[in-house]
């Protein structure tokens, strides 16, 4: 079994339970194992942008650090740490990449982490679970993995910004993306084309100014209707937050009569592969998605 | 800290060792924890001091070493002084605690963000965990807990004496004490299971099982008290 260094982040393990459980699961099936490291911390997101901010960047540097030792545990790992959540991925990313062209940058940090005995010796890549499942997994394994096709599924793959944005960051091509579409094609998924595929979610205004979530939102669900798909399929859990939390919020103001459920793309994977149910946590989701499973006979 | 009377230097041949207290010389055994040298350097400590064990973490101690950068942390009963020792006692430290009811909260990162905010600015510096005489790893519980990992969090902080020398190196500000004792306030309420035995015995006392007995006690004279303390066994007579 090929097994990855894995850092889940704060989302994976508050709101987005369902997330994570579904996708440990589906990646023991593929032989690509996420394996979480015992001792991680924040991944010090939101990056910053000040350049020599070091303190801020001690923490994604600290992670790269302890996945680099989490590995020496593992079976088969290659030097890469996987992640779930896009901001992480986004973070961890683009620090990697900056200390790795920043001898300066690294050895200021490394000297905050000498006494730890945890400096970083600028060996790690940092990997999106999709990018593992499109490059180093494949199409075709995962295709003969379903036991249970998504027939009926109608769904949109909705990227947000994290995963496209920005070069440094990016796991796939920011104008044509495909890792989504590929994938849910593999489960017998019918994928359906939105424009509004990285139109902004809203993100962190939901914080401060939900209105500008809400207009946001019901941009991204309406076009999703228009186009007659039944569901939306996502990989970060704040775009998932917004998207789901927000629709309920506006399904009782409007009383809009479809409501889109919001899956993370490992939650179908798990569907289609035949896991149990309940490891999708659907019951933290707003617009419950076993409603439409059950029409589909997809549930059991 | 305030000055009492020194005491008299005894004619030994204990080697001695030069400390710093609060920037004024003392010569003190070496052989004394930093505790023992303030009262031997004649300084009654009247704040800063409790069990006198390492328990109870009244006398967090910072001090700084002849020749060397850094800052480093203890608990005064705990450590030996040593030779060019620069300290200086921290009885107190200024941290905010929060009121809650735990009967109202959840076991989850929310329930720890809403009293304790601050821990969504940890830098992951670590140097909370540096700081620690206790060696807990102090930053990876304040992490735990904003991860809502309540458990890890509080077995991680168990051996925590509330000393307080983590909230004052914190560049985030996090009272990282506090946010151990609500991850193990809120793993003992939700997680554990109640211990029987302790739940048996409450409830014994609350059904007056105990009010004769003990009134009886009440009423004896010490001389009495002391008899049956003497002569008390172990044995429950009416199982014997």
């Amino acid at each position: 079994m090929v097994q990855y260094s894995y850092f889940p982040g704060c989302n994976l393990k508050t709101n987005a339970k369902g997330f994570e459980k579904s996708a440990v699961a589906v990646s023991k099936k593929l032989n690509a194992e996420l394996v979480e490291i015992p001792n991680w911390n924040c991944c010090g997101t939101v990056h910053t942008m000040t350049s020599d901010n070091l303190m801020k960047r001690i923490a994604p540097v600290r992670v790269l650090s302890r996945s680099r030792k989490h590995i020496e545990e593992l079976e088969d790992s290659p030097n890469e740490v996987a992640t779930l959540c896009s901001m992480c991925n986004s973070t961890l990313k683009i620090v990697n990449k900056e200390v790795k062209v920043d001898e300066d940058k690294l050895s200021k940090i490394n000297y905050q982490l000498e006494e730890d005995e945890e400096t970083y010796a600028e060996d790690m890549e940092v990997k999106h679970f999709l990018e593992i499942l499109r490059d180093s997994v494949g199409y075709k394994n995962i295709a003969k993995k379903v036991i249970k096709e998504l027939k009926g599924i109608k769904v949109v793959p909705y990227y947000g910004c994290m995963l496209l944005h920005p070069e440094e960051a990016k796991i796939d091509d920011e104008e044509m993306p495909s890792v989504l579409e590929y994938l849910m094609e593999s489960l017998g998924a019918e994928v359906i084309f939105s424009p509004l595929f990285k139109f902004c979610c809203g993100s962190y205004h939901i914080v401060d100014d939900e209105t500008i979530v809400d207009s946001q939102v019901s941009k991204i669900l309406q076009d999703v209707r228009v186009k007659g798909a039944n569901a939306m399929v996502v990989a970060c859990p704040l775009c998932a937050y917004n998207l789901d939390y927000q629709q309920k919020k506006l399904i009782k103001q409007t009383g809009e009569k479809n409501p889109i459920p919001i899956f993370y793309f490992s939650q179908l994977m798990a569907i289609a592969m035949g896991e149990p149910i309940e490891i999708n946590h659907f019951e933290d989701h707003q617009i419950d998605p076993r409603k439409l499973l059950k029409e589909l006979k997809l549930e059991g | 800290m305030a000055k009492a009377k020194p005491k008299t230097k005894t004619e030994n041949s204990t080697p001695m060792v030069k400390i710093f207290i609060m920037g004024a010389a003392h010569e003190v055994p070496a052989s004394l924890t930093i505790m023992k040298a303030i009262e031997y350097a004649g300084f009654k400590i009247t704040r800063g001091s409790g069990c006198r064990a390492g328990f109870c973490g009244a006398c967090g101690t910072i001090y700084r070493k002849e020749g060397d950068y850094r800052i480093y942390a203890a608990l005064a009963c705990q450590t030996q002084v040593e030779d060019g020792m620069v300290l200086t006692q921290l009885p107190f430290v200024p941290a905010p605690k929060a009121r809650y009811n735990v009967d109202e909260l959840q076991p989850n990162a929310s329930a720890m963000l809403k009293y304790y905010p601050e821990v969504a600015r940890c830098l992951s510096c670590n140097a909370c965990s540096k700081v620690c005489p206790q060696e807990i790893k102090v930053m990876d519980y304040v992490q735990y807990s904003l991860q809502g990992q309540i458990k890890k969090a509080a077995d991680e902080s168990f051996d925590c004496v509330q000393c307080g020398l983590c909230a004052i190196r914190c560049p985030a500000e996090i009272p990282q004490y506090h946010v151990g004792m609500l991850a193990r306030r809120l793993h003992g309420k939700y997680n554990l299971k109640a211990p029987e035995n302790l739940e048996h015995r409450v409830k014994e006392i609350e059904d007056g099982v105990y009010t004769e007995a003990f009134s009886e006690l009440m009423k004896l004279s010490k001389a009495d008290l002391k008899k049956r303390y003497t002569e008390r066994d172990f044995i429950d007579q009416k199982k014997a």
